[in-house]
C-alpha cells in the first residue's frame, strides 16, 4: 500500500515537474500607445504596424542597428554598374512557417501586389520600380530593375515583406486578398500570430521552426499591451506583468519604474528629429532675418534637458546619419540679443509682428516648448497667439499654405535608413503640403542637390550632395532643429537585444532579444 | 389593445428618431477635421495614394449619394468597412459591444443594489445621520469624475495593494472564447468554467465601481426624494395609524409607487453608460465599444463612427422604451392614466 502510494505519489510530482518545464516559457510583455491598424505587409504605415509586421514576416533584407543592410530571406545581392537593377539571390534554407520554400515568384507577387493596393510601403517606390519591373529569373534570383537610377532604393527594399504567394493567391477573392491579410498572416517570419484582439492586445508565438534558427533565451511569446495610460504602465509594472514599456511614457512614469529594482531605463539616440518649421511663405516667417530671430530666441538647453530629452542638433540631419551630417556647420544658439539684431534687419522692425505658434493639442511637452517660445518672442516685440491642433486637423492645415501656422513643432523620423528619407519628404518641391514640409520651401537649389543625391550610386558624390543641402537648409533657416530624440523604454534586467534602428519600429525585431536570467 | 397601439406608435417614433440621428452623426463626421483617407494610410503617404484611396472609398461623390449608400447598406444590416482595423464594422462591433454591454451590467447592478437601499436608509432615517452619510455619499460620487476614480482605485488596488487586476477582461494566459452570448460570466457558466466567471468578476470589479459611484448616487437621491413624497400620502400615514410594522410599510407600500423615478434613472444611465463608458475603457484596457467609437472618432474612420453612434442610438431607444412598459408593470396607476388619455 506505501509502496504504491509512493509511487503514485512521485509519478505525480514527477508529471507535475515535465509540465511546469514544458510550460516554462519566456513571454514578454510590452505595451504600445495605439492599436495595431493592419498585419498587410502592404498596407503597413504607422510605429505599431511595422512592429507586428517585422516579427510576423521577414523580407528579402534587413536593418541593424548602425542603419547596415543585413541579409534575411535574400542570402545576397549584387546592384549594376548604372545602379538602374539588383539581382537578389534567395537563401535557399529559408521556408515559410507552412514549410513550403521561399521562391523568386513570392518575392514578384508580393511586390506586384504592393504595387496594385498602393498603400503603405507603395509610395517608397512611386516611379523608381514599375509593375512587371520584378523578374524571377528562374534560378534562385529574382532583379528589381529600377525606372531611373535611385541610390536610397537599397535602403527602401527592408519594407518589401514576403508574403507565400501560392497561400495569398488561393485567398485572393476579388481584393488581393486583402480581408484574408487583415486576419491571418502567410509569412516567414520568426513569430506566429497567436490572438489578436484588436481593442487590447496582440499575443506573437515563436515559430520553433523558424528558418533562421534560435539562439539561447529566446523569447517564446510576445504580448503587446494597448494603453497609453501612465497609471495602467505603471500598475502593471509592480504587479509584475510589464516587461518593457513603450517609448512614450512619461518621465515621471520611466523614473518611477528606474526605483523598481527590476527595471532599467534604457536611453539611446535616434535618427528622429524634433524640429520648428517654419512657414516661409507667410508673414513674418517668410522673412529670413525673422526667422534667424526666432532660431536664436530659442532655449536648446532647457527643451533638451528640461521639457523633452534628447540630443543636440546643428543641422537638419541629425548625426547619426555620419557620413552624411554636416558636423562642421555651426548650428543656432540661444542668443537673444543677436535675436534682436535680426528683428531689426527684417522687414518688420519697429512695430509689433504678430504670430502664430502651432502645436499638437493634448501633447503636454508641445504646450510648454510654445509658451517658453512666447516669453521669448514677446520680448522682441512678436505679438505670440498660440495654436493647438489635433493631430489630424493638423494634416488638414498643412496641406494649404495660409493655414500653415508660421512656426510647427514636428517630429520626423526616417522611414527607410538613408538621409534622402529626411530630406526628400521634407524639403523638396515635389512633397510639399504635407505635415512633414510645412516649411512650403520650394527651393530650386536644394531640389537640385537632393535630385543629384538621388541619381548618384557613389557615396562620397552622395555625402558632398547632402552636406551642401543642409549648409544651404541652415542659411535659410527653415527649420530649427531642436533636437534627436532620445528614445528611453523601462525595460526588465532580464531582457537584452533593444538597439534603436533608423528604420520605423525594426528594433522591435523580437529575435533580436534574449531572455539572459 | 391600447398596449398594442401604444408600443406600436413608440416603435415608429423610435425609428424616426434614429434616422435623424444617422443624418446628423453623417454631417457632423463629415464635418469634423482631417482627411479619413490620409488618417489611415498614415503620415508619409503620398498625395496620389490618399486620392486612390478617397476614390475607392466614395470620399468624392455628393454628399447625398454617400448618405444613400450607408442608408442602403444599413438596409442590409452591413455597416461598412473600418478603415482602422480592416474589418467590418459589424465584425468590430460584435467583438466590442458585449465586453461594453456586461461593464454596463455590472455598473447597474451594483449601482442598484447599493443605491436604493442607501435612498431606502436615508428616507426613513430623514434628517439624522444615516440621512446625512448618504448625501455625503451622493455628492462626493456626483463630484468625482469617473475618470478619477478609475485612477484611483487603479493606484491603490492595483499598484498600491496589489489585489485586484487593473487591465482587460481576463488574465492573459487564461484562454478563452465567450463564443455565445459574448459575456464572459454568462458563457463562463454556460462552459461550466467557474474560473473564468472568477477571473471576469474580479476583472469587472474595478472599473465598474468606477463607473457605478456616480449613478450610484443619483439612485440614492432620487429614492429618497421618491420616498420622502410617498411618506407624505393618506394612505402611507394611514397604514401607520393602522400599526403596520415599519419593514413592511416601507418595502411593500412605500417602495414600489416610490421606485419609478429610481428606473427611469436606471434606464437612462444604462443607456448613456454604452457610450459614456470610454473614458474608463481606456484607463482599464477594456476592449469595448465606447473605446473603440473614441478611436473612430479620433482617426475619422467614418464607417466605424456611424456603427457605433447608430447602434448606440438603438440600445437607448430600445432600452427607454422596455423602461416605459416596466414603468407601467411597477405602477398600475400611470397604465390606467395612459388607457384613460
Amino acid at each position: 500500500m506505501m509502496t504504491k502510494g509512493l509511487l503514485l505519489t512521485s509519478t505525480a510530482v514527477a508529471l507535475s515537474l515535465l509540465a511546469g518545464a514544458a510550460a516554462a516559457q519566456n513571454v514578454v510583455t510590452v505595451n504600445t500607445v495605439q492599436i495595431f491598424g493592419t498585419i498587410d505587409p502592404a498596407k503597413i504605415s504607422d510605429y505599431t504596424d511595422y512592429m507586428a509586421a517585422v516579427n510576423l514576416y521577414d523580407g528579402l533584407i534587413t536593418v541593424d542597428g548602425d542603419g547596415n543592410l543585413q541579409p534575411q530571406l535574400a542570402s545576397s545581392w549584387v546592384v549594376s554598374d548604372d545602379a538602374t537593377s539588383v539581382t537578389f539571390t534567395i537563401d535557399a534554407a529559408a521556408i515559410f512557417s507552412d514549410g513550403t520554400p521561399v521562391e523568386p515568384k513570392d518575392v514578384v507577387y508580393s511586390f506586384e501586389r504592393l504595387l496594385r493596393i498602393n498603400q503603405g510601403p507603395a509610395n517608397l517606390f512611386a516611379g523608381v520600380v514599375a509593375p512587371g519591373a520584378v523578374v524571377d529569373n528562374g534560378d534562385g534570383t529574382v532583379t528589381f530593375t529600377l525606372s531611373k537610377t535611385f541610390a536610397p532604393f537599397m535602403a527602401t527594399v527592408p519594407a518589401i515583406m514576403i508574403l507565400n504567394s501560392d497561400v495569398v493567391a488561393e485567398n485572393a477573392a476579388d481584393d488581393d486578398a486583402q480581408a484574408w491579410l487583415a486576419d491571418n498572416v502567410a509569412g516567414a517570419g520568426a513569430y506566429l500570430l497567436k490572438s489578436w484582439d484588436r481593442g487590447s492586445q496582440m499575443t506573437i508565438a515563436a515559430d520553433a521552426g523558424y528558418w533562421g534558427g534560435w539562439t539561447e533565451g529566446k523569447i517564446d511569446e510576445v504580448r503587446m499591451i494597448i494603453t497609453n495610460d501612465e497609471a495602467t504602465v505603471r500598475a502593471m509594472a509592480a504587479s509584475g506583468e510589464l516587461t518593457m514599456t513603450s517609448q512614450f511614457q512619461s518621465p515621471e512614469t520611466l523614473a518611477a519604474l528606474d526605483e523598481m529594482e527590476r527595471f532599467d531605463v534604457v536611453s539611446q539616440p535616434t535618427v528622429t528629429a524634433f524640429y520648428l518649421k517654419l512657414n516661409s511663405r507667410m508673414a513674418p516667417t517668410d522673412d529670413i532675418h525673422i526667422r534667424r530671430a526666432i532660431a536664436y530666441a530659442t532655449d536648446y538647453v532647457t527643451i533638451r534637458e528640461v521639457i523633452f530629452p534628447g540630443e543636440p542638433m546643428n543641422t537638419p540631419l541629425p548625426a547619426g546619419f555620419a557620413q552624411f551630417h554636416a558636423a562642421d556647420v555651426v548650428g543656432p544658439s540661444y542668443d537673444l540679443a543677436r535675436a534682436a539684431e535680426e528683428v531689426a534687419l527684417s522687414a518688420y522692425a519697429g512695430q509689433q509682428i504678430p504670430i502664430t505658434l502651432g502645436w499638437v493639442a493634448g501633447a503636454t511637452f508641445e504646450e510648454e516648448i510654445s509658451l517658453l517660445m512666447q516669453a521669448n518672442l514677446e520680448q522682441l516685440g512678436f505679438v505670440v497667439t498660440q495654436q493647438s491642433d489635433p493631430w489630424n486637423r493638423i494634416t488638414e492645415i498643412a496641406a494649404d499654405v495660409a493655414t500653415t501656422p508660421n512656426v510647427n513643432q514636428i517630429f520626423f523620423g526616417p522611414t527607410y535608413p538613408s538621409p534622402d528619407s529626411m530630406f526628400f519628404t521634407q524639403y523638396h518641391s515635389a512633397a510639399a503640403g504635407t505635415w512633414a514640409s510645412m516649411e512650403w520651401l520650394q527651393d530650386p537649389e536644394v531640389d537640385a542637390l537632393i535630385d543629384a543625391a538621388r541619381a548618384t550610386g557613389d557615396v562620397a558624390l552622395q555625402a558632398e550632395a547632402y552636406k551642401a543641402v543642409q549648409v544651404r537648409l541652415m542659411d535659410l533657416m527653415v527649420s530649427v532643429p531642436l533636437l534627436a530624440q532620445t528614445q528611453q523604454h523601462a525595460i526588465d534586467t532580464c531582457l537584452t537585444g533593444f538597439h534603436t534602428v533608423p528604420m520605423q519600429s525594426f528594433e522591435y525585431d523580437f529575435h533580436r532579444y534574449s531572455w539572459t536570467c | 389593445m391600447e398596449f398594442a397601439a401604444f408600443l406600436v406608435r413608440r416603435v415608429m417614433w423610435s425609428l424616426l428618431v434614429l434616422v435623424g440621428l444617422s443624418v446628423v452623426i453623417f454631417l457632423i463626421a463629415r464635418v469634423v477635421p482631417g482627411d479619413p483617407a490620409r488618417m489611415a494610410l498614415g503620415p508619409t503617404a503620398t498625395q496620389d495614394q490618399v486620392a486612390d484611396l478617397q476614390e475607392k472609398l466614395g470620399l468624392n461623390l455628393p454628399l447625398i449619394q454617400q448618405y444613400g449608400l450607408f442608408l442602403g447598406g444599413l438596409a442590409q444590416g452591413e455597416l461598412g468597412r473600418s478603415l482602422l482595423t480592416e474589418q467590418s464594422v459589424n465584425d468590430d462591433i460584435s467583438e466590442t459591444f458585449p465586453a461594453t454591454l456586461e461593464l454596463v451590467l455590472f455598473t447597474i447592478l451594483i449601482a442598484f443594489t447599493f443605491g436604493v437601499p442607501l435612498g431606502v436608509a436615508a428616507a426613513r432615517w430623514k434628517d439624522r445621520w444615516p440621512d446625512n452619510l448618504v448625501r455625503a455619499i451622493a455628492i462626493l460620487s456626483a463630484v468625482m469624475p469617473s475618470f478619477f476614480i478609475a485612477l484611483l482605485l487603479q493606484v491603490l488596488a492595483g499598484y498600491v495593494l496589489q489585489i485586484l487586476p487593473t487591465t482587460g477582461r481576463l488574465p492573459r494566459d487564461m484562454e478563452f472564447q465567450a463564443s455565445v452570448t459574448g459575456l464572459l460570466i454568462i458563457d463562463g457558466l454556460l462552459a461550466g468554467r467557474l474560473d473564468v466567471v472568477g477571473q471576469a468578476l474580479r476583472h469587472l470589479l474595478l472599473p465598474s465601481i468606477a463607473l457605478a459611484l456616480a449613478t450610484m448616487g443619483q439612485i440614492a437621491r432620487i429614492t429618497r426624494a421618491s420616498m420622502i413624497d410617498v411618506s407624505r400620502q393618506d394612505y402611507i400615514e394611514a397604514a401607520r395609524a393602522f400599526g403596520i410594522p415599519d419593514r413592511v410599510r416601507l418595502f411593500k407600500y412605500q417602495l414600489r409607487p416610490a421606485f419609478v423615478p429610481p428606473l427611469t434613472i436606471l434606464g437612462l444611465e444604462f443607456a448613456s453608460l454604452i457610450g459614456g463608458a470610454f473614458v474608463v475603457e481606456l484607463i482599464f484596457s477594456w476592449p469595448g465599444m465606447a473605446a473603440y467609437g473614441i478611436r473612430a472618432i479620433t482617426q475619422k474612420d467614418l464607417n466605424a463612427i456611424m456603427g457605433v453612434v447608430m447602434v448606440s442610438g438603438a440600445f437607448f431607444v430600445v432600452v427607454n422604451l422596455v423602461i416605459d412598459v416596466l414603468v407601467g408593470i411597477v405602477d398600475p396607476r400611470i397604465r390606467i392614466r395612459g388607457r384613460r388619455a
